[in-house]
C-alpha cells in the first residue's frame, strides 16, 4: 500500500520534472522490459530492439497522462505499453514486404546490412553530427536566456496545420526584415506587434505560440546554418506564405 | 521526411522536422544531432480525467430528449395530425381535416368549385365552425349559395360522441351565423352517407320556427337514429326531461310527445325556432323531432316519427 502511494507521488512529481521522470523510468526499467518481453515472447535486447524504446516512451506517456481516476498506475502503464507496441507492430506490418538490413543471409550469421556497400562517408557524417550537436547545444543555451527550453517548445508547437502555417508566415516576415531578429536579440522580447502588423497573423495566435516562435526566430539569427539547412520545407512554405 | 534529433532523454527524444515542427518520439538509441527518417512519434494521450458530471449531464440530456420527443409526439397528435374530417358540400366541396381539438389542419377542394372557393383562403388553425362560416360566406359572395340552397356536412369522426358533438355545433352555429340573411337547408351526414342525414331549413330571423330545436339538434333528430346517434339521445332525453314545454308552437299535439321536448331540451340553441309549422312541413325527416305534424301523427302511431326506428316509436308510445 505504501509502495503504491509512494509510486503515485513519484509519478505526480515526474509530470513536471523531466529528471524525476527519467529516474522513475530507469527504476522501473525491469517492469518495462517485462511488459515488452510479454509482447515479444522473448526478452528484449537493449540497444537492438526498437520495442524496448517504444515501451519506455509509452511508460513516459503513462506518467504524463496518469490520474487517480485511471486506477492503479502500473496496470495503466502496462496497458499503454502494450497498446503502443501493438500500434508499432501494425505499422511495421505495412512494410512487411521489405527485408530488414539486420536479417541474416541464409544460414550465415552475417546480417544483410554488412554485406552492402555503404555510400556514406562515416567520418564526414560523424563530423556533421558533432557540428549539429554543437549548434543545438548553443541554441538550447540561447533559448534558456529567453526562459525557454525544448520541452516547452514541444508543448507550445502548433498542432494544426493552419496554425503552423500562420506561425511560418510570421517567421517568414521576420526573415525578410532582419531588424526584427535584431530587436529580439537585443531586447530579449518577441516583437509581437510588428510581427502581427507585418505578417497579418492574429496577435492571439502568435501569443499562444510565443515560445515556439522564439525558438524558430533564434534559429534564423546568425550561427545556426545546419539547423536552418534542415528546415528546407519550412523555408519553402514560408516563402509561399 | 527527415527529423533532426534535438534532445535525448531516457524514454523519448525531441525531434525537429523539416517543416519546423518540434515533436516527441521514442528514443530508439538516437543521439543529439542525428538525422532520422522513420521515428516512432509520441501520440497525445487524453490527459483530461473522466468526469462523472459528463455522464450525469449526458443522462439528463437523454431524459430531456425523450420527454421532448414524447411531448412533441403528443403535440403533433393533438394539433397537427388529422383525427377527423368534415366534407362541406354546397356545390363546391371542401374537405376539412381536423385535429383532436377540432381545429382545421388542412383544407382540400374536392371539386373544381371547391378549389375555386379555397383560392386565397387559409383556414388552418381555425375552429371548424369558424372555417365553415367563412367558407359559406365566401360561397355566398361567389354565388355558389343562394336562397333555398343546401349545405351538407358529412362528418367522418372515429366515434359517435364526436360525431354528435360536431353535428350539434355545426348545425346550431351555422344557423346562427346565417340567421337573418339567407334560408338554406343544413344537412348533417354521418361518415359520408347522405341517405342517413337529416336536413333542416334555416329560417330567417324573426320567423317562428317551432321545434326547430330538435331539427337543429342532432340529439333529437331521428335522422341520426340510424347511426345510433338519434336513438340513444332521443330515448334518453325523453325519459330524462320530456316535459313537452318547449314544443308547443303548433298546439297540444307536441305536448303529447315528450320525446320532442326532450330533444329540444338537448339542443337549446334551436328553441327559438319552435312554432314554425312551415318548417316541419318542409321536411318530413324533421318531423321526427316533434313538430306539429308530428303531433298529428303521434296519435296515429309512429307513421312519421318512427320511419327509421321502431324502437323510438315504441319508446314514445310508452311515454304517451
Amino acid at each position: 500500500m505504501n509502495e503504491e502511494h509512494e509510486l503515485i507521488q513519484r509519478v505526480h512529481a515526474a509530470k513536471d520534472d523531466i529528471r524525476a521522470a527519467d529516474r522513475l523510468i530507469y527504476d522501473y526499467l525491469p517492469f518495462i522490459k517485462a511488459q515488452t518481453a510479454k509482447f515479444l515472447q522473448r526478452p528484449p535486447i537493449e540497444g537492438q530492439d526498437e520495442e524496448l524504446g517504444i515501451g519506455m516512451m509509452a511508460f513516459h506517456q503513462a506518467i504524463q497522462s496518469y490520474s487517480r481516476g485511471r486506477g492503479a498506475f502500473l496496470p495503466y502503464a502496462g496497458l499503454l505499453i502494450k497498446s503502443r507496441l501493438i500500434d508499432h507492430r501494425r505499422r511495421e506490418q505495412r512494410h512487411g514486404h521489405t527485408i530488414s538490413l539486420d536479417a541474416p543471409i541464409g544460414e550465415q550469421e552475417t546480417p544483410l546490412g554488412e554485406t552492402l556497400a555503404d555510400p556514406q562517408d562515416h567520418n564526414e557524417a560523424l563530423l556533421l553530427r558533432d557540428a549539429t550537436r554543437q549548434e543545438i547545444q548553443e541554441l538550447t543555451r540561447q533559448m534558456e536566456q529567453f526562459g525557454v527550453n525544448l520541452r516547452d517548445v514541444v508543448d507550445n508547437c502548433p498542432r494544426q496545420e493552419r496554425t503552423l502555417q500562420a506561425c511560418q508566415q510570421a517567421v517568414a516576415y521576420a526573415r525578410e526584415n532582419p531588424q526584427l531578429l535584431e530587436d529580439l536579440l537585443q531586447s530579449g522580447r518577441l516583437p509581437l506587434a510588428k510581427l502581427c502588423q507585418g505578417s497579418g497573423v492574429e496577435r492571439k495566435t502568435l501569443e499562444r505560440h510565443r515560445k515556439y516562435l522564439v525558438a524558430l526566430l533564434l534559429i534564423y539569427t546568425n550561427g545556426y546554418e545546419i539547423i536552418r539547412g534542415h528546415l528546407k520545407q519550412m523555408q519553402r512554405g514560408g516563402a509561399r506564405a | 521526411m527527415n527529423y533532426l534529433v534535438m534532445e535525448c532523454h531516457t524514454s523519448y527524444v525531441v525531434l525537429l522536422d523539416e517543416q519546423g515542427r518540434f515533436l516527441r518520439a521514442a528514443n530508439l538509441c538516437y543521439q543529439v544531432g542525428q538525422t532520422v527518417q522513420d521515428p516512432v512519434l509520441m501520440e497525445d494521450v487524453q490527459t483530461k480525467p473522466r468526469s462523472h458530471l459528463k455522464w450525469i449531464s449526458a443522462g439528463v440530456a437523454a431524459i430531456a430528449a425523450c420527454l421532448a420527443l414524447v411531448f412533441g409526439l403528443q403535440t403533433y397528435q393533438n394539433y397537427w395530425q388529422a383525427y377527423s374530417s368534415i366534407l362541406l358540400s354546397i356545390n363546391p366541396q371542401v374537405q376539412m381535416d381536423l385535429n383532436r381539438q377540432g381545429d382545421v389542419v388542412a383544407l382540400t377542394g374536392m371539386n373544381e368549385d371547391g378549389v375555386t372557393l379555397l383560392e386565397g383562403y387559409d383556414g388552418r388553425g381555425k375552429d371548424k365552425v369558424t372555417v365553415a362560416d367563412e367558407l359559406i360566406d365566401r360561397a355566398i359572395d361567389m354565388g355558389f349559395l343562394s336562397e333555398g340552397g343546401q349545405i351538407s356536412f358529412s362528418i367522418d369522426a372515429p366515434d359517435q360522441v364526436l360525431f354528435q358533438e360536431y353535428g350539434v355545433q355545426l348545425r346550431t352555429q351555422v344557423q346562427e351565423h346565417l340567421s337573418g340573411r339567407i334560408t338554406v337547408n343544413i344537412q348533417i351526414i354521418s361518415g359520408g352517407s347522405p341517405s342517413q342525414g337529416s336536413s333542416s331549413q334555416e329560417a330567417p330571423a324573426g320567423s317562428t320556427t317551432p321545434s326547430s330545436s330538435s331539427s337543429s339538434s342532432p340529439g333529437g333528430d331521428s335522422g341520426y337514429g340510424d347511426s345510433g346517434y338519434g336513438d340513444s339521445g332521443y330515448g334518453t332525453s325523453s325519459s330524462a326531461g320530456g316535459t313537452g314545454s318547449t314544443t308547443g308552437g303548433s298546439g297540444g299535439s307536441t305536448s303529447s310527445r315528450p320525446s320532442s321536448s326532450a330533444s329540444s331540451g338537448a339542443a337549446p340553441a334551436a328553441d327559438p325556432d319552435d312554432g314554425d309549422t312551415n318548417y316541419n312541413n318542409s321536411d318530413t325527416n324533421y318531423d321526427d323531432s316533434g313538430t306539429t305534424d308530428y303531433g298529428g301523427q303521434s296519435g296515429a302511431g309512429d307513421s312519421g316519427y318512427g320511419d327509421d326506428d321502431d324502437n323510438d316509436d315504441e319508446h314514445d308510445d310508452d311515454d304517451d
